[in-house]
């Protein structure tokens, strides 16, 4: 009776040891695999930034691309070969040091796989035009001029080609094997053993790293990931100080209450992420202008930005984050003004538009936001005689509906990070037609003025001259009004107030461990 | 009994069956699509044509569902499209999550549910059966997910005694594994810090996923006890002098919880649904929240596979019922006959 009384005791009142000081948590979403090449999201540069590098590397606000294990480059006239040197001394976490083959065989290796992060390379590399001249250069001869080439560099983790080949089954490249293990340079070393998929993943600081530590006394030796899939049990663990970092999307209506808490505060940092409210141009009555510009104009962008986000994003006019190069010089964001919403819609209507059916909005019903801009606007359209259908959907049904136009929906909500920081990421990849079929350029738009400017853009190896012609593109697209550009999003990430020295950059939403230190 | 039991496995094959064939079937045809998820931003329609064709997606729907039963029979659930993993792999990690789970909530639901009813019967209508239907109207009206963020505003925030969520412990770290039940590792590896660690993190998820299951038990158990106490055999007793007590806990109980027991069967999977919810919410890595992530990314290998494992485990819980209900009343098993 009194072990059952003590065990019952020791069930409600015991805190587990804490003599030493608590390990980083980290709160935030983990990737479906940890195979740097397989696939391209927020969460998956945790560890593309932690336990690999690549050639460049964004750092700060706003994004500066800094050569990472690239000391520099040099590019032929024609703009396209492209010849990198590496830096000297870099190591992989297993001692073995690094040279120009293995950034080749990082480069094969991901043009092979073929997913997500290749992307943005395989309309112009081959992977027989990726050669090492000698153990320090990296020579690549793209197909066509692209000016991004450097901007997408970050993209490409360099992988350990020793520690792969070791691992290959069925000449996978040791696929299978690294989505649950790792093969880096990086700050940080993963442990495989108690590594569980989405769950729990644990990294040790690898403290014979290229950049060294010298800017960072106190780096932490320890952090566990621990992934929080609900958003109330995220806010309620960090303020407990279960971990120490949530995911950088705090939900506008949690900051004041993690800022009241005297063991937490809230990063705000203005980040590249465009929240868009898509239109099927092809789809009428989409494919009739005024109708696009009664639904830009019944959009209420300060109700929705300033009361329902409660002011903590910034009014985004264009395709482009207001903070990127290459925008027009005063571009005029669309006004919420339901007159002139009527106005277009009456126009629109005398031209046979069909504005009388039921226009569809497809929401991803996992993410809040998406859900309330569209109910907002169902309000509002009404108020035109417009009616809106609101249907709950996710990512992968959206994104698998979007390769032909008939099956795109009407609407549908969704945003645009930061994957490389150039106008090719937004309105490059979103407002060129040849891009048809994917899901950034699932409005169906299509300008052949602006077709010519972007690929021109896209081509040219003259900064001034690139900015000028993406500027030229705004203007033309927003005036057609293909989509409802909405926010340009300020990351909002809560965090113990032991957490010292957080750096954030639009790419990995701050989520580089190497400059964090802990106070005691 | 072994042609009883032998022909409750038999039946349980053909329903496995067309589960694996529906879900196939219902996660082909929604209009998700892995390709475009695997191939990314600006993926080219030629890119994503080539990632259909490597992973069998432009085949005909028949035939993705042959290969698929094939592989199933052959004992081989396929790999995660995303991670290229074996599913298996992963599902070995989260079934015991979610089975310790189940299973202590299921004997939290008998356990507490089997003597409420009892009581209730036995005061029928008196305060304590009025107290018993009270909680069992309140267990299936309260929605999970409610009562689980109050149960972390009260236990964990407020008064702080029990965690918020996880399985164990960050700074302590999970006991090696044998079984993947934590409970029975920690006891394997000789640490009762993880054992009594592991029982505060079961407590909150528990309780929560329990309460609908031990409402629908004990009213079961109610009604059968008062069933049982109309029947004949009862007023014998009562004429011969059986004590309160003894006629109670053994006559009556037992003619009245066959009911109970078949319900434990159905029960069983209305926990493991339920789990879903209550997984999320206190970030329990089981089946449950796999099935969401496999779900948000149309990884619809994975959805298969978690769904066969659950139907699985179902059907031999119910097979261990159906035999349970026959050990208690073999009549149970003549009928059959």
């Amino acid at each position: 009776m009194r072990l059952r009384a003590a065990l019952l005791a020791a069930l409600l009142f015991a805190t587990p040891a804490a003599a030493q000081q608590r390990p980083l948590v980290w709160g935030d979403t983990l990737p479906a695999t940890l195979d740097p090449h397989a696939v391209f999201d927020v969460p998956s540069q945790f560890i593309l930034l932690n336990i690999y590098d690549g050639l460049y590397r964004y750092q700060g606000n706003p994004p500066q691309l800094i050569p990472w294990l690239a000391e520099r480059h040099s590019v032929s006239e024609d703009g396209l070969t492209w010849e990198i040197t590496l830096r000297d001394g870099v190591n992989f976490h297993d001692g073995s040091p690094m040279t120009a083959e293995d950034v080749v065989y990082s480069f094969r290796r991901l043009l092979a796989m073929n997913r997500a992060p290749a992307a943005a390379f395989t309309p112009v590399l081959k992977a027989e035009n990726v050669s090492a001249p000698d153990a320090r250069t990296v020579r690549f001869v793209l197909s066509t001029p692209y000016a991004p080439f450097l901007a997408a560099m970050p993209l490409v983790a360099i992988v350990n080609p020793r520690v792969l080949t070791a691992n290959e089954k069925d000449s996978d490249r040791g696929a299978e094997w690294l989505a649950a293990n790792s093969a880096g340079s990086g700050a940080y070393r993963m442990d495989s053993a108690t590594y569980r998929p989405r769950t729990a993943l644990d990294l040790v600081r690898f403290p014979e790293h290229f950049r060294g530590w010298a800017d960072n006394p106190k780096p932490i030796d320890q952090v566990r990931s621990r992934p929080v899939m609900e958003t109330s049990t995220r806010v309620l663990a960090l303020l407990r100080g279960e971990i120490d970092a949530t995911d950088s999307y705090l939900p506008t209506d949690q900051v004041e209450r993690v800022e009241r808490n005297a063991r937490t505060r809230v990063a705000k940092d203005e980040s590249m992420r465009v929240f868009i409210l898509r239109m099927n141009n092809r789809k009428p009555p989409f494919d009739n202008k005024d109708a696009r510009l009664c639904f830009a104009h019944a959009f209420n962008y300060p109700g929705f930005n300033e009361i329902i986000l409660k002011g903590l994003v910034i009014r985004n006019p264009g395709p482009n984050p207001n903070n990127l190069w290459g925008n027009p010089e005063g571009m005029a964001p669309y006004s919420f003004d339901l007159a002139k919403a009527r106005e277009h819609c009456d126009k629109a209507r005398a031209a046979g538009a069909p504005l009388g059916r039921e226009i569809e909005i497809h929401v991803q019903s996992e993410l809040e936001q998406t859900v309330q801009a569209a109910q907002m606007f169902q309000a509002d359209l009404r108020r035109v005689g417009v009616s809106l259908k609101i249907v709950p959907s996710t990512w992968p049904n959206i994104t698998g509906s979007t390769g032909r136009p008939e099956t795109t929906p009407d609407m549908w909500v969704h945003w645009v990070s930061a994957y490389f920081i150039d106008p090719e990421n937004w309105i490059g990849q979103m407002y060129d037609s040849r891009f048809h079929g994917t899901w950034k350029a699932s409005s169906w738009y299509q300008n052949q003025q602006v077709d010519a400017l972007l690929a021109k853009a896209r081509t040219s190896l003259d900064q001034s001259e690139r900015a000028r012609l993406y500027a030229e593109a705004t203007k033309l697209v927003v005036a057609d009004s293909p989509d409802i550009w909405v926010y340009n999003t300020v990351n909002l990430r809560g965090l113990t107030r032991r957490v010292q020295g957080y750096s954030f950059s639009p790419v990995g939403s701050g989520g580089e461990l190497r400059t964090l230190s802990l106070a005691d | 009994m072994a042609r009883y039991i032998l022909r409750r496995i038999l039946l349980a094959l053909p329903a496995l069956f067309g589960l694996v064939l529906l879900t196939f079937v219902l996660t082909r045809v929604i209009p998700a699509d892995p390709a475009a998820t695997l191939a990314g931003d600006a993926a080219t329609p030629a890119q994503l044509a080539e990632i259909r064709a490597r992973y069998g997606l432009d085949r005909p729907l028949w035939e993705q569902a042959v290969t698929h039963m094939r592989q199933v029979l052959s004992g081989d659930l396929g790999s995660s499209i995303f991670s290229g993993r074996p599913v298996m792999e992963e599902i070995v990690f989260r079934l015991p999550a979610t089975l310790e789970l189940t299973f202590v909530a299921l004997l939290l639901a008998t356990g507490l549910g089997v003597p409420l009813g009892l009581l209730a019967a036995l005061n029928h209508n008196g305060p304590i059966d009025h107290l018993a239907r009270l909680i069992s109207v309140g267990g299936l009206a309260i929605a999970s997910f409610w009562l689980a963020i109050m149960l972390q505003l009260i236990f964990a925030m407020d008064l702080d005694v029990l965690p918020l969520r996880g399985r164990i412990d960050v700074a302590l770290g999970a006991p090696p594994t044998v079984t993947g039940f934590f409970l029975v590792d920690s006891l394997l590896a000789g640490r009762l810090d993880l054992l009594v660690d592991t029982l505060r993190h079961l407590a909150l998820p528990a309780v929560t996923l329990c309460l609908p299951g031990l409402a629908s038990i004990a009213r079961f158990t109610r009604s059968g006890v008062l069933e049982t106490l109309q029947k004949d055999f009862v007023l014998y007793a009562q004429a011969a002098g059986y004590g309160r007590v003894r006629l109670a806990a053994i006559y009556v109980l037992r003619n009245a919880v066959t009911v109970t027991v078949a319900q434990i069967g159905l029960l069983f999977g209305a926990l493991i649904s339920g789990a879903v919810a209550v997984e999320a919410i206190f970030d329990w890595p089981g089946l449950g929240t796999y099935a969401v992530q496999a779900i948000l990314s149309a990884d619809y290998k994975a959805l298969l596979a978690v769904t066969l494992v659950v139907g699985v485990v179902y059907a031999v819980v119910n097979v261990l019922v159906d035999v349970a209900q026959a050990l208690i009343d073999p009549r149970v098993a003549e009928q059959v006959k």
